[in-house]
């Protein structure tokens, strides 16, 4: 029961409601008995139209009467009538189903029934339906299931998708709050002007106009969020590269990390491994034994010994090659590390628009600095233009944002872990270390990107804000034999997965219970548990 | 023209505190008197209601109290021994959402055998189209909804491989919006509930690794407003049963902690009616078995000590999901 006020009476007017209701109530049995006795009997005729029509008047949601309803049109359509008499009981079906939505506008059933109608009658009028679905949006400018219809309509009569496309502006000038209209827009703008050739996926002199267009719906109001959501994503349309980021080999494994999710198929199809200059035939394996995963197991049958070449070479979609050459890194340690970046790239007149409204931005914020979301998109535009250049200014952004926008604090305390381990790995993947610290003075609360750390040997995690939730992430860690965990806000171990480490610190965290902690031990025999 | 949050007040006088025997007078009160108007009303969707009671029920630990042999008799004779598939109530057509519900309440009460389960697979497995979608029963209406519900009944079944995965999967991964979200097929608009149903299907299907984590679970954080409460989608009106769609997506994704879980159990809350017991979608509204049960398993997810945990994916009694050995996949990234 949806937005259904209790609405208090008296005793009188209770017992009156209520006969009235049980009145109601026959009336609706005695039908529905009726109907069901008919249909058994195999009576396919007017009269259930009628009785089905009935009811389904103020009970638009019970399916099996509109079931009946269309076996009986079929039927008649079938076996009785004149082509004109069906297109008026289509007519008046497509007037039921209208009168229904008048009562329940979000009524599965009925908008499903038209749909059948139009689909099925002969002299389907689309642009009368499209008129229709223009009325309704002026009544409820969100109800998705005119939007929806909207959409099945314009897939039947097909208008030009600009039509439709200016139909979005329209209707965002009348409200820029209309977060449908947004949505619809999105759609069509991938559809109208895809960037073919850069590869981007919109076209830029479009790309810059909407950017344009946002900035002038949010700045009517920045306090309604319909744009912002819009402008995110205009930020992150940009071109992505599936990418190997780094490539282990041991005597216990080889493990090669990507920037993204790949399959075991494409790894085959794209990547080659040469030992010593030949290529080498294996078994990937998802380190989460996953059919999708950015860290991969290599199982195969080669020596690794003091001195050994190891390469590998990717063949990107854009059919770029890119060959990562293992270095020795430890005997028996070999480590090859791909060029890592994850600055957003624009082109030259996007880039140009985004500084210009970074500059309003500013100004905007000087006025209230409070703002939310001016706040928010300050710190997006400073982390989308240049996020090294920025980096502090937009921590100190997100932790102003924690106290503006509390509700959300876990977010921006994620979003720091986050552009913070962004901001240290590109150094991290300059020297030759294989031990991982957070290098901020901000406590982790997760581990993104994890997996870039695959490589090291011994990874301290100490004294951050990770919570037991963090555990599984740790799979990544697949060569690691020191980690600690100690000083953190661990409640279980649960999840904690399987991995070959040699010591593993958990002191101090407060609210780790010591049964679980001997069960551990009991069950990892091999690691020397520090607690 | 001022933009005004859309939202509600929480007054100082609502309840503060879980009245878990009221809730479980309610549901056990409901549906007892067969001539009550409410009740005869919802007739169409007969099999939901009792899904959405029994595994408030169960939440409560109090499921002793509901007519056990009387419902696993009721199922049995709802199912179609043609197609297979289940109805909501006796004289009304079977279909996808009905099938579901009976499928759940069955396992719940680890009784599959009481109806036809090769029968089962088969109105399922006949529901699936050449784009991988799935429509809800013969008359061809394709809806996400109905995606979720095949994989989940299926997978309850063991009887995932009787379909197309992959098919099923890359129609979902179709209906992905601009703001990581998705809607009820291909060009829809985000919607918390079907945002739900779809990252619940990759759940099932272990293809959570093809979701936007970041955008997905910010847009559903986003959903929280001052008064704790969720709504469904951008400027819309809190609703109680948004707390499970959001906070249950969230939970797969691993970031549950996007949102303030203290201001949305006081939200929760104050949607109980302490007189007639229940919840409702908003504070002062009618309750509901659908809101009921949806306000219990929000606070099982926010950690409430005195409900039984519950499982985001199948919302069913997590101690269910391990009985049948399913493994939903949550995302690590």
């Amino acid at each position: 029961m949806h937005g259904r006020l209790k609405v208090r009476t008296s005793e009188e007017e209770k017992a009156r409601k209520e006969k009235e209701r049980q009145e109601k109530l026959k009336h609706f049995k005695y039908a529905m008995q009726k109907i069901f006795t008919k249909r058994k009997n195999g009576d396919q005729d007017k009269e259930q139209l009628d009785l089905t029509e009935k009811v389904l008047s103020s009970n638009p949601d019970i399916y099996t009467l509109w079931n009946i309803r269309r076996e009986v049109l079929i039927y008649i359509r079938k076996n009785i009538d004149s082509e004109e008499n069906i297109s008026k009981l289509y007519d008046s079906e497509l007037n039921l189903t209208e009168y229904c939505l008048k009562i329940n506008p979000k009524s599965y059933c009925s908008w499903l029934q038209r749909e059948w109608v139009l689909t099925t009658r002969t002299d389907p009028d689309w642009k009368k339906e499209l008129e229709l679905c223009n009325i309704y949006l002026k009544l409820d400018e969100r109800n998705f299931h005119t939007w929806d219809y909207r959409r099945f309509v314009v897939s039947q009569c097909k208008p030009p998708l600009q039509e439709e496309f200016e139909f979005t502006t329209e209707k965002l000038y009348d409200n820029f709050s209309n977060y449908s209209a947004w949505h619809y827009r999105s759609k069509m703008l991938l559809e109208l002007y895809p960037d073919l050739e850069g590869g981007r996926p919109i076209q830029d002199n479009h790309h810059k106009h909407e950017l344009k267009m946002v900035q002038s719906a949010a700045f009517t109001d920045p306090d309604d969020t319909s744009a912002w959501f819009y402008q995110r994503w205009l930020l992150g349309a940009v071109k992505e590269t599936i990418r190997v980021v780094t490539f282990t080999v041991t005597p216990q494994k080889t493990i090669v990390a990507w920037n993204k999710f790949v399959s075991a198929d494409y790894i085959s199809s794209q990547l080659k491994v040469y030992f010593n200059d030949v290529i080498t035939e294996g078994k990937w394996i998802s380190c989460n034994e996953h059919e999708y995963d950015n860290l991969w197991i290599f199982n195969h049958n080669e020596e690794i010994v003091e001195n050994i070449n190891v390469k590998i070479e990717h063949k990107t979609l854009d059919n770029e090659n890119e060959i990562i050459t293992c270095e020795k890194y430890e005997p028996f340690v070999f480590i090859g590390k791909n060029k890592i970046c994850f600055q957003n790239q624009y082109s030259e007149s996007v880039m140009k628009e985004l500084n210009e409204q970074l500059d309003s931005c500013r100004q905007l914020l000087a006025l209230e600095p409070d703002s939310k979301w001016t706040l928010l998109t300050t710190t997006f535009f400073l982390h989308c233009i240049n996020a090294s250049l920025y980096h502090k200014e937009v921590v100190e952004n997100l932790q102003t944002l924690k106290k503006v926008d509390s509700l959300r604090a876990g977010y921006y305390n994620d979003l720091i872990s986050k552009w913070n381990i962004e901001q240290q790995l590109p150094c991290d993947y300059e020297n030759n270390s294989l031990h991982y610290k957070n290098g901020f003075k901000e406590k982790l609360t997760s581990l993104p990107h994890l997996q870039y750390y695959s490589f090291c040997k011994t990874v301290d995690l100490s004294n951050q804000d990770l919570t037991s939730c963090i555990l599984p992430f740790l799979k990544k860690l697949q060569i690691c034999e020191v980690l600690d965990l100690s000083g953190n806000k661990l409640t279980t171990l649960k999840r904690f997965p399987n991995l070959n480490l040699e010591v593993l610190n958990l002191q101090n965290n407060h609210e780790l219970n010591l049964e679980e902690i001997e069960l551990f031990k009991e069950k990892h025999k091999s690691i020397k548990v520090i607690f | 023209m001022s933009f005004k949050t859309k939202d509600v007040v929480l007054s100082e006088d609502r309840p503060k505190t879980l009245l878990i025997q009221k809730h479980s007078d309610f549901l056990a009160a409901y549906g007892l008197n067969k001539d009550d108007y409410e009740f005869c009303m919802t007739e169409y969707l007969r099999m939901s209601g009792i899904y959405w009671s029994l595994t408030a029920m169960e939440l409560m630990d109090q499921s002793s109290r509901m007519p056990k042999e009387e419902i696993i008799a009721f199922i049995t004779s709802c199912q179609d021994s043609e197609s297979g598939g289940i109805s909501a109530s006796n004289g009304h057509d079977p279909h996808m959402l009905y099938t579901l519900s009976a499928v759940q309440v069955l396992a719940m009460y680890d009784r599959l055998d009481a109806i036809d389960r090769e029968g089962v697979v088969r109105f399922v497995t006949s529901l699936q189209q050449e784009d991988g979608s799935f429509i809800g029963d013969k008359w061809g209406e394709v809806d996400t909804r109905f995606s979720f519900c095949a994989v989940m009944c299926l997978s309850l079944l063991h009887r995932l491989d009787a379909i197309n995965v992959n098919k099923a999967v890359d129609f979902v991964l179709s209906c992905m919006n601009f703001d990581g979200g998705f809607g009820s097929k291909p060009g829809s608009e985000s919607h918390a509930g079907l945002i739900y149903c779809c990252v619940g299907t990759l759940s099932i299907c272990k293809r959570m690794d093809a979701l936007k984590a970041d955008e997905l679970a910010w847009w559903l954080c986003e959903r929280q407003l001052p008064s704790g409460g969720l709504n469904g989608r951008p400027e819309k009106l809190p609703d109680l049963c948004y707390s499970w769609w959001v906070m249950s997506s969230l939970s797969m994704l691993n970031r549950i902690h996007w949102v303030d879980k203290k201001n949305l159990e006081q939200y929760i809350l104050a949607c109980q009616d302490a007189e007639t017991g229940g919840f409702s979608d908003r504070p002062g509204d009618i309750t509901d078995p659908f809101h009921t049960l949806f306000g219990l398993a929000g606070l099982s997810l926010l950690g409430n000590s005195s409900i039984k945990s519950v499982n985001p994916t199948y919302c069913m009694p997590q101690e269910t999901i391990d009985r049948l050995k399913l493994e939903p996949q949550i995302l690590y990234v």
